[in-house]
C-alpha cells in the first residue's frame, strides 16, 4: 500500500503544478477539488492493514467538506463575470511553471536533511507535502486576484493535510475534525467577503472614485 | 466550570443572531461579559479542576490570560452601551461575532493540548475578521482581506510546527503539555528546532510582530476602536500565550537560548520597525497600531531576555490590555464624534470635548510608559532584565526606540488635542458611558502602577515559575 | 556467410516492421478520429494507398530550390531507418546497441529535424519560414523535455544504452519506483504528441496554413519526396510509441510469440488513445502549448528528482 500513497503525493503535487499553469480560475478550482479528493483516500491507504473508524470518518469528512463543499462556495463566490475573467499573473505562466519545478527540487533537497521517524523513513510523504506547500505559496504570492489567494491557502492546506494523515497517535479525532472544520470555517469566512469586495465592486462602477487594491488610504 | 465559561458565550452568540432589538443585543452582551468576568474572578480564589481528560486546565499563565479577557471585554461591552446610542447599524453579525471570540479567547487559555490550542486560536481569526468590516466600505474590506490572509497563512505555518512538534514528540505519543514537559528527554532535538521556528512564526503573525506585522495598521486603523481593542488586547496576548508555552517546551528540553535568540531579533525589530514608521503616521488608530507593534516586541523581548523580563512580560500583559482599552477606546470616541480619524480633520479636540481631550492625553502617556501608569513599570522590568544579562547596547536600544515612538505617538496626539477646533458630526455632549469606562481603565492602570496586589504577585510569580521549569 | 545472414536478418526484420507497420498506425488513428466524428471513414489501409499513388507521381520542384530541397526528405528517411534500429520493438531486440546510442538517438532525430526546417527555409515561402520558426521553437522545448526523460531512464536502468533504458529492467522497477515512471510516461506521452504533430500541438488535418507546424514546412514536397516525408513521419510515430510502450509495458514472459502479441496489442491501443485524444481536445493556442510543454518538462524533471531521492 505504500506505493499507493507514493502516487497520491506525486498527483497533489502534479495537481498543485497544474494550477500554477492555468489562468482560468473555474478550471484552477475544478483541480484544487480533484486534489482535495485524491488526499481524501490518504488517511485510508495508510492504515490498510486496520482500517478503523476514525479512518473512514477523516476521509468521509475531507471528502464532503473539502472536495465537494469547499468548491461549491467557491463557484457561488465566482458567480458574477466580473470575478471570472483570466487572471494576470505577476510573472508569466510560463516562468511560473519553471519556478514552480525549482521549487519542488527545493522541497526534496529540504527533506534530505529530515528523516521522518518510524516506518515512513523513505516515503515520499514529506517532500511531496513540503512541495505542494511551497507551490501554495507560490500561487498565493504570484497572483493578483483576491480568488486565487484563497485557492492558494487551500493548496497549502492540501500539503499540510497530507502531511498531517501519516501521524497518528498525537491528535486524537476530534482534534483533527475540529482543524477540518476550521479551514471550512476560513474558506467560508473569506467566501463571504470576497462577496462583500464584489458588491462594493459593482457598487462603485466608475473607475474614478474606486481606489486600486492596496492604496484605499 | 470551564467548559460552562466557554459554552455561555458561544451559545450567546447564536442566540444574539436572532431578530432583537440593537440596544438589547449590547445590553445582553454585557450581562454575558459580566457573568464570564464573575467566573474569572473566582478562579482567582481557587483555580478549578481540569476538564475533559486534562485537555482543558487553567494554571496560573492561563489565569493572567483569562483574566486580562475578562476584563476586556467587560468594558469592551460597557463602552458599547455608550456607542451605539450613536450608531444605526445593525449589531446583529457584530455582536454575535464579539460573544463567539469571546467564547473562542477562553478556548486558548485553557487549553493544555497544542492542537486544541492552535484549532481554539484559528477559530479567533475566524471571528474577529467579520468585526474589522463592521463599517463596509472599501478600506475595511481591503483591511479584513488583508488581515483574514496574512493570518491564515500564519497559522497554516503554526499547524505545521504543531505536526512537527508532534514528530519530535514521537515516543510521547500525545500533544498534551504536562506529558510533553515530563517526557522531555525523548524530544528529537532537530525536529523540535523546526517546530519552534515554524510555531513562532506562525504564532508571531498572529501577533504582529515584525517583520509580519504588515496587517497590523490596517486592520487597527479600519476597525473601530472596541474592536482595536478587542484584538490589540486579547488576540495577540493569546498567540503570545502560545509561544509562553513553547517557551515552557524549550525550557524543559534546554533549547532556551536557541528560543531566547529569535524571540530578541523579533523583539528588537519590533521596537525599530514602529519607531520608523511612525514619524510620518497621520490617523490615530493607525498610529495606535504601531504602539501595540511595539508593546508585542516588548513581551516578546521579555520572554527572550528570562529571569525578571519573564515577569516584566507577564505584568505588560495585563497592563498593555488596560492601556488599549484607554487608547482606541478614545480613538474609537473621537473618529464616531468627528466622523474621521485623519490629523487634518480633528484638531482641538480638549476645546470642544474636554474630558474626551484630556482621555486623549491619558491614552497616550498610559501607552508610552509614563509613570505613574503601570506599562512604565513592566517596561522597566524588561529593560533591567536586558542590563542584569549584560546586554547593555539592547537595552540603550530599547530605551531609544521607546523615545523614539513616544515623539511620533505625541506628535499626533497633540495635533488632536490642541490647536484651532475643527467641527465634529455629533452633538457637542460627552457620553457617560464610554468615559467612564476609558477613565475607570485609566484609574486601574494607575492603581497597579502604585500599587501591587499581593494576589496578583503570587500568580505572576508562580506562571514564571511554570514558564522556567 | 551464414554470419553475414545472422547479421542481416535482424536489422532486416527490424525495417519490415517498421515499413510495414508504420502507416498501419496512422490508419487506426484515422480510424478512431472518424468513429468519434460518427463517420465511417477511410480504410485502416489508406496511408498505404497514399503512398503507393505518391510513389508513382513525379516531383515538381520550384525555382529557387538549391540541393537542400531534394536532398532532404533522403536524409529524413535515411535517419529514420538508422533511427528505427536503436530501438527495440518488444520481443525484437535492437539490433544496434551500444553504451551512449541514446545520444545518437536523440542527434539522428536532430538531424532530420535539421534538415527539414532548411528544406522548409530554402523554398523561399514565408508560410514555411514561419512553420520552420515555430518546428524549431518546440523542438527546443520538448527536446528538453526528451532529455530530462531519458536521464530518468538512464538512471533507473544505470546504463545509457536505449535497449537497456526501456528493455528488462523496467518490469522490476514498476513495484518499487512507480511514482517516478508514472512521471517519465505522462511527459513522455506529451513529448510524443509534440515531436510527431498530433493534436493538442498541431493539427495533421487543417488545411489553413497559419495554423500548421508540421504540414506548412512539406508544403511544397510532391511526388516520391512527399512520399518519402510522410513515410519518415508515420515511422517517427511508430518509434516513439515503441519507446512509450515499451516503458509501461510491466509484463515481460519469456514466451517469444506472447511479448509480441503483447506488444503490438498495446501498440494499436496506443494508437486508439491518441485517436481519442486527438478527437476529444482542441488544438491549444500556441502560447499556450509552449506551458503544455513547459509543464511536460516540470513533469520529467519532478520524475528526475523522485528518482533521485529514492537512490
Amino acid at each position: 500500500m505504500m506505493s499507493w500513497i507514493d502516487v497520491s503525493c506525486i498527483l497533489a503535487v502534479f495537481l498543485a503544478l497544474t494550477i500554477l499553469a492555468t489562468h482560468r480560475i473555474v478550471g484552477m478550482i475544478k483541480i484544487i477539488a480533484l486534489q482535495s479528493f485524491l488526499l481524501s483516500f490518504v488517511p485510508l491507504f495508510l492504515h490498510a492493514e486496520a482500517i478503523s473508524g476514525r479512518d473512514i470518518m477523516l476521509s468521509g469528512g475531507t471528502m464532503v467538506l473539502k472536495a465537494v463543499l469547499v468548491p461549491a462556495i467557491l463557484f457561488w463566490t465566482i458567480r458574477h463575470i466580473s470575478m471570472r475573467s483570466e487572471i494576470k499573473p505577476i510573472i508569466g505562466l510560463g516562468t511560473s511553471i519553471l519556478c514552480g519545478a525549482v521549487l519542488i527540487a527545493v522541497a526534496f533537497w529540504i527533506s534530505l536533511s529530515l528523516r521522518l521517524p518510524g516506518k515512513f523513513e523513505s516515503s515520499l510523504v514529506l517532500p511531496c507535502s513540503l512541495a505542494t506547500m511551497l507551490l501554495g505559496f507560490m500561487i498565493m504570492v504570484t497572483r493578483t486576484r483576491a480568488i486565487t489567494q484563497v485557492l492558494g491557502y487551500l493548496v497549502i492546506e492540501n500539503g499540510i493535510f497530507l502531511f498531517a494523515s501519516s501521524l497518528y497517535d498525537a491528535m486524537p479525532m476530534l482534534i483533527e475534525m475540529g482543524i477540518l472544520l476550521d479551514i471550512f470555517v476560513a474558506v467560508f469566512i473569506m467566501a463571504i467577503v470576497l462577496n462583500h469586495i464584489n458588491e462594493e465592486f459593482e457598487r462603485t462602477r466608475s473607475p474614478v472614485h474606486r481606489p486600486k487594491w492596496g492604496e484605499s488610504q | 466550570m470551564l467548559s460552562l465559561l466557554i459554552a455561555i458565550p458561544f451559545l450567546g452568540a447564536l442566540a444574539v443572531l436572532l431578530p432583537v432589538r440593537t440596544m438589547f443585543r449590547v445590553w445582553f452582551l454585557f450581562a454575558i461579559s459580566f457573568v464570564h468576568a464573575v467566573g474569572t474572578a473566582s478562579f482567582w480564589w481557587r483555580l478549578p479542576a481540569s476538564e475533559w481528560q486534562g485537555y482543558l486546565t487553567l494554571d496560573p499563565l492561563g489565569l493572567i490570560l483569562l483574566s486580562v479577557i475578562s476584563l476586556l471585554f467587560l468594558s469592551v461591552s460597557f463602552f458599547m452601551i455608550g456607542y451605539f446610542q450613536h450608531e444605526h447599524r445593525s449589531n446583529r453579525i457584530f455582536t454575535a461575532s464579539i460573544l463567539a471570540l469571546l467564547s473562542t479567547m477562553t478556548l486558548v487559555s485553557v487549553s493544555y493540548h497544542m492542537g486544541l490550542m492552535w484549532v481554539a486560536i484559528e477559530t479567533t481569526t475566524l471571528f474577529s475578521a467579520p468585526l474589522i468590516s463592521f463599517h463596509r466600505n472599501w478600506g475595511t474590506l481591503e483591511a479584513t482581506w488583508k488581515y483574514l490572509l496574512v493570518c491564515s497563512v500564519g497559522i497554516a505555518l503554526a499547524l505545521m510546527g504543531t505536526f512537527f512538534l508532534a514528530i519530535s514528540a514521537h515516543d510521547v505519543h500525545t500533544l498534551l503539555l504536562p506529558s510533553i514537559l515530563s517526557g522531555a528527554s525523548s524530544l528529537s532535538v532537530n525536529w523540535l528546532k523546526l517546530s519552534v521556528i515554524f510555531l513562532f512564526v506562525g504564532y508571531g503573525c498572529k501577533m504582529g510582530l515584525a517583520p509580519m506585522h504588515s496587517w497590523k495598521p490596517e486592520a487597527y486603523g479600519q476597525a473601530t476602536g472596541m474592536v482595536g481593542v478587542l484584538m490589540a488586547g486579547g488576540l495577540t496576548q493569546c498567540s503570545f500565550l502560545a509561544l509562553m508555552r513553547v517557551s515552557q517546551i524549550c525550557y524543559k528540553t534546554g533549547l532556551s537560548d536557541f528560543y531566547a535568540s529569535i524571540l530578541i531579533v523579533t523583539g528588537i525589530l519590533s521596537l525599530v520597525v514602529p519607531a520608523i514608521l511612525l514619524l510620518g503616521e497621520k490617523k490615530l488608530k493607525r498610529s495606535f497600531a504601531f504602539s501595540s507593534v511595539e508593546h508585542m516586541g516588548l513581551l516578546v523581548l521579555g520572554l527572550g531576555l528570562g529571569g525578571v523580563g519573564i515577569l516584566g512580560a507577564l505584568f505588560h500583559m495585563i497592563n498593555n490590555a488596560l492601556a488599549k482599552v484607554v487608547m482606541f477606546l478614545t480613538a474609537g470616541s473621537v473618529a464616531q464624534k468627528y466622523g474621521s480619524s485623519h490629523a487634518t480633520e480633528v484638531r482641538g479636540v480638549i476645546h470642544i470635548y474636554p474630558v474626551t481631550g484630556i482621555l486623549l492625553i491619558v491614552s497616550l502617556l498610559a501607552g508610552t510608559g509614563m509613570f505613574p501608569f503601570a506599562t512604565f513599570h513592566s517596561e522597566l522590568l524588561i529593560i533591567n532584565a536586558a542590563i542584569i544579562s549584560k546586554h547593555y547596547v539592547l537595552a540603550g536600544g530599547i530605551i531609544l526606540c521607546l523615545a523614539i515612538i513616544f515623539i511620533g505617538i505625541a506628535r499626533i496626539v497633540l495635533e488632536f488635542v490642541y490647536g484651532k477646533p475643527t467641527e465634529p458630526v455629533l452633538d457637542k455632549k460627552e457620553n457617560f458611558f464610554i468615559n467612564i469606562t476609558i477613565a475607570s481603565a485609566a484609574v486601574a492602570l494607575i492603581g497597579f502602577g502604585l500599587w501591587m496586589p499581593a494576589p496578583l504577585s503570587r500568580v505572576l510569580h508562580d506562571a514564571v515559575a511554570l514558564i522556567v521549569g | 556467410m551464414s554470419s553475414v545472414l545472422s547479421m542481416a536478418f535482424p536489422i532486416l526484420s527490424h525495417w519490415l516492421i517498421v515499413c510495414f507497420l508504420s502507416p498501419l498506425f496512422l490508419g487506426v488513428i484515422a480510424k478512431v478520429k472518424a468513429f468519434f466524428s460518427g463517420k465511417v471513414g477511410p480504410s485502416v489501409f489508406q496511408p498505404y494507398f497514399d503512398l503507393a499513388k505518391l510513389f508513382r507521381k513525379k516531383c515538381v520542384y520550384s525555382s529557387t530550390v538549391t540541393w537542400i530541397f531534394r536532398a532532404a526528405p533522403v536524409v529524413i528517411l535515411a535517419v529514420m531507418l538508422v533511427l528505427a534500429l536503436l530501438v527495440p520493438f518488444g520481443r525484437f531486440k535492437a539490433p544496434v546497441q551500444f553504451s551512449g546510442d541514446i545520444l545518437l538517438a536523440v542527434y539522428l532525430l536532430a538531424l532530420g529535424r535539421f534538415f527539414m526546417i532548411l528544406a522548409a527555409l530554402d523554398t523561399g515561402s514565408s508560410f514555411e519560414g514561419m512553420g520552420a520558426s515555430r518546428e524549431a521553437y518546440f523542438s527546443c522545448l520538448s527536446e528538453l523535455a526528451m532529455f530530462m526523460n531519458f536521464i530518468t531512464l538512464a538512471l533507473l536502468a544505470k546504463s545509457i544504452s536505449l535497449s537497456q533504458m526501456v528493455g528488462a529492467h523496467i518490469p522490476m522497477t514498476w513495484g518499487g519506483l512507480e511514482p517516478a515512471l508514472l512521471l517519465v510516461v505522462a511527459s513522455f506521452f506529451i513529448v510524443l504528441l509534440a515531436e510527431n504533430c498530433r493534436i493538442p500541438v498541431d493539427d495533421p488535418e487543417t488545411h489553413l496554413e497559419l495554423t500548421m507546424i508540421h504540414e506548412v514546412m512539406i508544403l511544397d514536397h510532391s511526388g516520391v519526396d512527399l512520399a518519402y516525408m510522410l513515410y519518415a513521419a508515420a515511422m517517427k510515430l511508430f518509434i516513439f510509441s515503441g519507446l512509450l510502450v515499451s516503458i509501461i509495458i510491466p509484463v515481460r514472459t519469456g514466451d517469444h510469440w506472447t511479448d509480441m502479441a503483447i506488444f503490438f496489442g498495446a501498440m494499436l491501443g496506443l494508437a486508439v488513445l491518441i485517436g481519442i485524444v486527438e478527437s476529444t481536445m482542441a488544438r491549444l493556442r500556441l502560447n499556450r502549448v509552449r506551458l503544455l510543454l513547459l509543464i511536460s518538462f516540470a513533469l520529467a524533471f519532478f520524475g528526475l528528482i523522485v528518482t533521485l531521492w529514492r537512490a
